[in-house]
């Protein structure tokens, strides 16, 4: 009990604390002036603000600083300026290389991911008996633990025992190819992750295609099909436009999450001739290396990466992205 | 709005309350007066798994029992150990001990997360302080400008396992003193056999339908064994240079590739599938290079013999000598403490685990009293340990063992990377990040 009291202390403390500060914070600002309502609105949301500032502002701000400096964890941060991205830009042997793999891993999964959850979204707007059962089945995957699912995937790939080499068989033979070796040749090491990314088409992102899919107004489509519309053209003139914040929104999620990939890559392990991802080669430079200042470098590149690639996104909307309040106006 | 305040004012007055029951609350100066008093608690980090940690906890009961200075706690887990001590080292985690791998210490020793226990080992008569009792070789990754930041708990040479049974089934003779490079090769031929029975030595052994191998490698067992085997190095003592361009490391990473490459080494792919070591339990593979505290020997249903590895092929013998140890955080609220439970553990575990780095307790006569069980390998064990050696670590190794392994070894063992084009390449990569050191 004695071990845990610091712990179980400060867990008590913490709420306490926040509370106070927002009570504190409410009679500030009515002291101020403020309304009863904007001041009971600021102070009960507070807590989050300053968990948020804590957690997440603080520590981008000091990656930021951090990454100007020689910095290994143990010793006070060394300020060396820009030293760190020049090395990367112009000696670093593995940099480009972990660019190129993370960013032609998420241009061939982003477009398998967004249209492939957009088909089963489809599949499980049809009005069928039994429907629930395949909604809950598809979104299983989510739920699923991000490790087990990466130690599975190990097991699928295996190239004399996998299930996928088994069922390339009969095609392997027919071409007299051997048995790829998915995680040990340079060669298939993207093409294993692009399959492996199919998982991710089930889950959250079928979730929200479904819903943006039952949003879609009936009237759209009777009027259509009173026009003599066909499939095709109902799909592309009406449900594309009408989901398309939708759709632009998993675009923009599922391009910050291709160019993070991390958890399969550490436990996948594939051969280092392929390149390392970028979060990969993140945690490496920090934690195994101690080079941290080298490490948050890297990462405000990838955020940089990041948001250069949605602004471009962005910039695209007008010409195809259509908001049923513009409509309206 | 004053019923909440009043409230809430009431509640931090019941919290105090119940912590000060609770909490230890002391500050640093009753801290100081409370060691004298009762034992401090030294909590001791490690990667041991669920057997391991059930053993060591049995040595650390009676160390705690008999000690009056400390009790010790043991926290072990094995997943993401390194990154766990590296953020409790550079936090306040608490952590007073920790077991710690050669190349992390070197690191940590320079980076000034371990304390310096150079004047208390030399003020200390405890039999495990006194540092001329250890081999030298095992004290380097603690040191740093002379001083001592840790202890080393065990060195295990890398040690020839090898299938007695399959050697007899192939009519090869066991491994002696005379074992080279050749021999080795010889050895290895004779011992891989098709789906025909055919031996790789024969004509008309088909590679392709090996069921047995002589012998396994997928990076390990390192290639710089092979090159001090063979007279070279990897990094120069004096760390100006990487001279794995010199015609004797050349060679070696040649021997190396060839043995990938060829018909004795199962490819990577299988290796892989079936599992490293697994093959060899599973008498898939003959030969085996591994740690002497494998015990392999005890643990296969075949008869099974330590033997010492090969020598280079001018008689050169050289091994691969892993070292592990221990150290003290340098944040620790209890240095004495923490040394004297230093200091007790480090000689526990050195009856314990094969093979101690210390000359009085690495002889034969001792290592038969602790390890019976193993008095036919403990010769083969004892004299791997004579020619053992390290790599050279230093404080910004692993940015050299990055490059070593990702741009030579990996397309070497993974991808038929030919060591002629890969290493006039790499090597002035890795000279690059010796001297950012």
């Amino acid at each position: 009990m004695e071990r845990f009291a610091g712990t179980f202390g400060r867990w008590l403390m913490t709420p306490i604390i926040l509370v106070l500060i927002a009570i504190g914070l409410y009679y500030f600002l009515r002291r101020i002036g403020w309304k009863h309502r904007q001041a009971m609105g600021f102070s009960l949301i507070s807590p989050w603000v300053i968990g948020f500032l804590i957690f997440t502002a603080f520590p981008l701000v000091y990656s930021l600083f951090l990454s100007f400096t020689d910095y290994n964890l143990f010793n006070k941060p060394n300020w060396v300026g820009l030293s760190n991205y020049k090395w990367l830009f112009t000696k670093d042997i593995e940099f480009w290389k972990s660019v190129k793999l993370t960013l032609s891993y998420a241009a061939i999964t982003l477009p398998i991911g967004v249209i492939g959850s957009l088909l089963v979204a489809m599949l499980l707007n049809k009005k069928i008996k039994g429907v629930g059962i395949f909604r809950t089945i598809y979104y299983l995957p989510a739920v699923l633990p991000e490790v087990a699912v990466a130690l599975l995937w190990r097991l699928f790939f295996n190239s004399e025992s996998g299930l996928l080499n088994y069922m390339l068989q009969p095609i392997l033979k027919l071409f007299n190819l051997g048995k790829p070796d998915w995680f040990g040749d340079a060669r298939f090491v993207l093409p294993a992750f692009a399959i492996m990314s199919i998982w991710g088409i089930f889950g959250t992102n079928t979730v929200v295609f479904l819903a943006a899919l039952q949003g879609v107004p009936r009237s759209l489509y009777e009027v259509a099909d009173l026009d003599g519309a066909s499939a095709f053209k109902k799909f592309w003139n009406i449900t594309v436009p009408q989901i398309s914040p939708i759709i632009l929104l998993q675009i923009i999620m599922g391009m910050i999450g291709a160019l993070q990939v991390f958890t399969v890559a550490m436990f996948v392990r594939p051969t280092s001739a392929a390149g390392k991802f970028l979060n990969q080669l993140i945690y490496e430079r920090g934690f195994t290396q101690l080079h941290m200042g080298e490490a948050s470098a890297i990462a405000w590149v990838l955020f940089i990466i990041i948001l250069a690639l949605s602004l471009l996104v962005f910039k695209t909307t007008p010409a195809w992205v259509y908001y049923e309040s513009e409509g309206m106006n | 709005m004053k019923k909440m305040l009043t409230g809430v004012l009431s509640l931090i007055l019941v919290a105090s309350i119940l912590l000060s029951g609770c909490s230890n609350g002391k500050t640093g100066a009753d801290n100081k007066k409370s060691e004298k008093k009762e034992k401090a608690t030294i909590r001791l980090a490690t990667w041991a798994g669920a057997d391991e940690a059930k053993e060591l906890q049995k040595i650390i009961d009676k160390l705690n029992e008999s000690s009056e200075l400390y009790k010790i706690e043991q926290d072990s887990n094995p997943a993401d150990y390194d990154t766990r001590i590296t953020t409790q080292l550079s936090g306040n985690g608490g952590l007073d001990i920790f077991w710690v791998s050669a190349q992390r210490a070197s690191q940590l020793a320079a980076k000034g997360a371990m304390l310096d226990i150079t004047d208390k080992l030399s003020s200390s008569d405890h039999p495990a302080a006194d540092v001329s009792d250890y081999f030298e070789a095992s004290l380097q990754p603690f040191k740093k400008d002379d001083k001592l930041y840790g202890l080393p708990w065990l060195e295990q040479p890398i040690v020839l396992y090898i299938n007695e049974d399959l050697f007899k089934k192939a009519g090869v003779p066991i491994p002696d003193d005379s074992w080279n490079w050749d021999k080795f090769m010889d050895a290895a031929k004779k011992l891989t056999i098709d789906g025909n029975g055919k031996n790789a030595a024969e004509s008309g052994f088909n590679a392709e339908s090996a069921k047995q191998w002589g012998f396994t490698v997928n990076g390990w067992p390192p290639a710089q064994m092979f090159v001090w085997q063979n007279g070279g190095d990897v990094i120069a003592p004096d760390f100006s240079t990487s001279p794995i361009d010199s015609p004797e490391a050349m060679e070696a990473f040649k021997f190396y590739a060839d043995l990938i490459n060829g018909p004795v080494v199962p490819k990577q792919q299988i290796i892989r599938d079936r599992g490293f070591d697994t093959m060899f339990k599973d008498q898939q593979v003959a030969m085996f290079m591994g740690g002497a505290a494998d015990n392999l020997e005890n643990q296969v249903k075949f008869k099974c013999k330590v033997c010492e590895v090969p020598a280079g092929p001018s008689g050169q013998k050289a091994t691969f000598g892993d070292v592990l140890g221990m150290g003290i955080n340098a944040k620790t609220k209890n240095p004495d403490a923490a040394f004297a439970a230093l200091l007790d553990l480090t000689d526990a575990i050195h009856h314990w685990k094969v093979m101690p780095p210390r000359k009085s307790l690495a002889t034969m006569d001792e290592m038969n009293k602790l390890h019976p069980e193993r008095s036919e390998s403990m010769q083969a064990i004892i004299n791997s340990l004579e020619y053992a050696k390290l790599y050279r670590y230093y404080e910004n190794y692993p940015d050299w063992d990055n490059i070593f392994w990702t741009q030579l070894m990996d397309p070497i063992v993974n991808n038929h990377g030919d060591p002629e084009k890969l290493i006039p390449v790499v090597k002035p990569q890795l000279d690059e990040k010796l001297v950012r050191k």
